[in-house]
């Protein structure tokens, strides 16, 4: 296939079970080099979309296609370059670590002679050194989450599809696996499900946003942040007479509603809070306006962080399906 | 190929690296010497054939108990996602867990060989009907698990899987009585021809009869092929 060809492409996809149409009409791809986080709340239709693209369940209507191969179709082709971590790690309770992933590795036709060392690879890119013997129900979730991890990683498959990953592990865990998750991602496609909002800012290139069963948008995080705000706040704490700040400050182009706060305990001292066009040199303006009339202390520009943004889609898609009923 | 030997090994290894396979062996063994005792001592006959008879009968509440395992527990412990999107085959998936239950059930008869020894030793038995006896149990068997593999199949419950595999398996087993109550002769031999039991007679009588070979292995291939439309119908 062609390397730029997308390993993970859906095709107006849709999946109804009955009469209940769960996922509308959604298309998106994932390419090579790529991790693509898969944002939405809980019961948005991540997990869904995400057993479509794996294979466990058909699409209604729409193409899945994992490198190349329609899944509808060839998915022997496809899960033999498909690694799968669905929302609960697929564990048999009492293999031990080691012949889970022997299991896995050899319906993956992983060749005898490089079995041992496929197995370790998986092992120590999810720290299960100290585990390898034990039974799986002895372990804890931490670890179990990791074995299910460590199982996708088996056959070093081209695409990697990662249901909520992170997901029962504390703080250090989730700092290693986004490690792994990043490492893997250089030469493979990733698909990552997730409602940690920080998690797909840190690793992830682009982010799908979904909710209700649609995909709202598909951009990076900073496109996403730039397009959902076109405004945002400026705040800086400055010294001085504030009437002639204030007034410097407004006859700057762009900037409204200015309020200045005084800070308690200290004359003279104000906190002063704007919004600002999204222009580049702005703060450099209010900076210059603020020190022709007084001190300027610090200044900050915030973003729309990315949980804004998210809100800020979810709760549109769903005043709009309140438009629509 | 390589799907059905790495499934088969994870069989063997879920069965005995958890009670069920010594439990289920144990529970056989000792309904078996029961009968075994029962039949042989106590009518002073040196003789199987009634006590395979009975471990017939024992075989139909033991096969569900190995099988109901097979996909119930798959579905609950949702590792059947694994297994559903890893490359296998449908029917790799199917044959591999049907060798492996089947394992547990050749176990399971070797042991009750431990009957011939006294047997052999205090009497002098008709080593052919004991041989064609045997060959009758293991295939009345092969039929059971692939039944009883199927209904597993169908739920997620353990519970219900021998439930419903269970009556279906008796009633396999006694369909043959209701020949007497048929008006036409077409019912009467189809009655006839599904019964377990008839077939299993002519086995015990020490008679390999080609049809009876054939009539239990149909049954086990029509539930594995019943079984493998069924998955590969699920998604």
């Amino acid at each position: 296939m062609n390397s730029d060809e997308p390993l993970i492409a859906l095709d107006s996809v849709s999946k109804r079970y009955g009469s209940k149409e769960i996922i509308h009409d959604i298309s998106f791809d994932v390419k090579r080099g790529e991790i693509v986080g898969f944002l939405g709340p809980n019961g948005a239709g991540k997990t869904t979309t995400m057993k479509m693209i794996s294979g466990f369940t058909a699409a209604t209507s729409g193409t899945v296609k994992v490198a190349g191969f329609d899944m509808a179709q060839d998915n022997l082709e496809g899960a033999r370059r498909l690694g799968y971590l669905p929302e609960h790690p697929p564990l048999y309770e009492v293999l031990d670590v080691t012949s889970y992933l022997k299991f896995v590795a050899k319906v993956k036709q992983i060749p005898n002679h490089k079995m041992r060392s496929e197995i370790d690879r998986a092992i120590s890119s999810c720290q299960l050194e100290a585990v390898t013997t034990r039974e799986i129900f002895k372990l804890s979730k931490g670890y179990r989450q990791r074995v299910g991890l460590a199982q996708a990683l088996i056959g070093d498959p081209d695409v990697l599809l990662l249901d909520e990953p992170t997901a029962g592990l504390d703080p250090g865990q989730i700092q290693e696996t986004r490690e792994v998750i990043r490492s893997f991602s250089e030469n493979h496609a990733v698909l990552l499900s997730t409602h940690i909002l920080p998690e797909v800012t840190l690793i992830c290139k682009r982010i799908a946003i979904i909710n209700q069963g649609r995909v709202l948008a598909v951009d990076s995080p900073a496109a996403l942040q730039a397009a959902s705000e076109q405004t945002s706040n400026v705040s800086a704490d400055v010294s001085g007479s504030i009437d002639d700040i204030k007034r410097e400050i407004e006859s700057i182009d762009g900037v409204n509603n200015t309020r200045a706060i005084p800070v308690s305990g200290q004359s003279q001292h104000y906190k002063i809070e704007c919004q600002v066009e999204a222009r580049d040199d702005i703060e450099a303006d209010i900076a210059k306006a603020v020190t022709g009339a007084g001190n300027l202390h610090s200044l900050v520009r915030q973003q729309p962080s990315l949980e804004n943004v998210f809100l800020k889609y979810v709760s549109e898609s769903k005043s709009n399906s309140e438009v629509d009923k | 190929m390589n799907g059905v030997l790495a499934i088969f090994q994870k069989e063997i290894a879920n069965y005995f690296r958890s009670p069920i396979a010594y439990f289920i062996v144990a529970v056989f063994l000792l309904g078996t010497g029961y009968f075994f005792i029962y039949n042989v001592f106590l009518s002073g006959s040196a003789t199987m054939d009634t006590t395979l008879q009975n471990m017939g009968i024992l075989l139909l509440t033991v096969a569900p108990a190995i099988t109901m395992r097979l996909f119930s527990a798959e579905y609950n412990g949702r590792t059947i996602e694994l297994l559903m999107t890893l490359p296998l085959r449908k029917w790799e998936i199917v044959i591999g867990k049907y060798l492996g239950a089947v394992f547990v059930f050749l176990v399971m008869t070797l042991t009750t060989c431990i009957n011939l020894i006294p047997l052999i030793l205090y009497g002098n038995p008709d080593a052919l009907s004991i041989v064609s006896g045997y060959v009758g149990f293991v295939l009345l068997g092969l039929a059971c698990i692939a039944i009883g593999q199927f209904f597993s199949a169908l739920t997620e419950n353990q519970i219900v899987a021998a439930l419903v595999t269970w009556p279906v398996l008796l009633g396999f087993w006694f369909v043959g009585q209701f020949k007497a109550f048929q008006q036409t002769a077409f019912l009467r031999s189809l009655s006839d021809y599904l019964s377990f039991n008839g077939h299993y007679g002519d086995f015990l009588r020490g008679l390999i009869r080609s049809e009876g070979v054939v009539f239990y292995l149909s049954v086990a291939a029509i539930a594995l092929i019943l079984n493998t439309v069924y998955l590969q119908g699920k998604r």
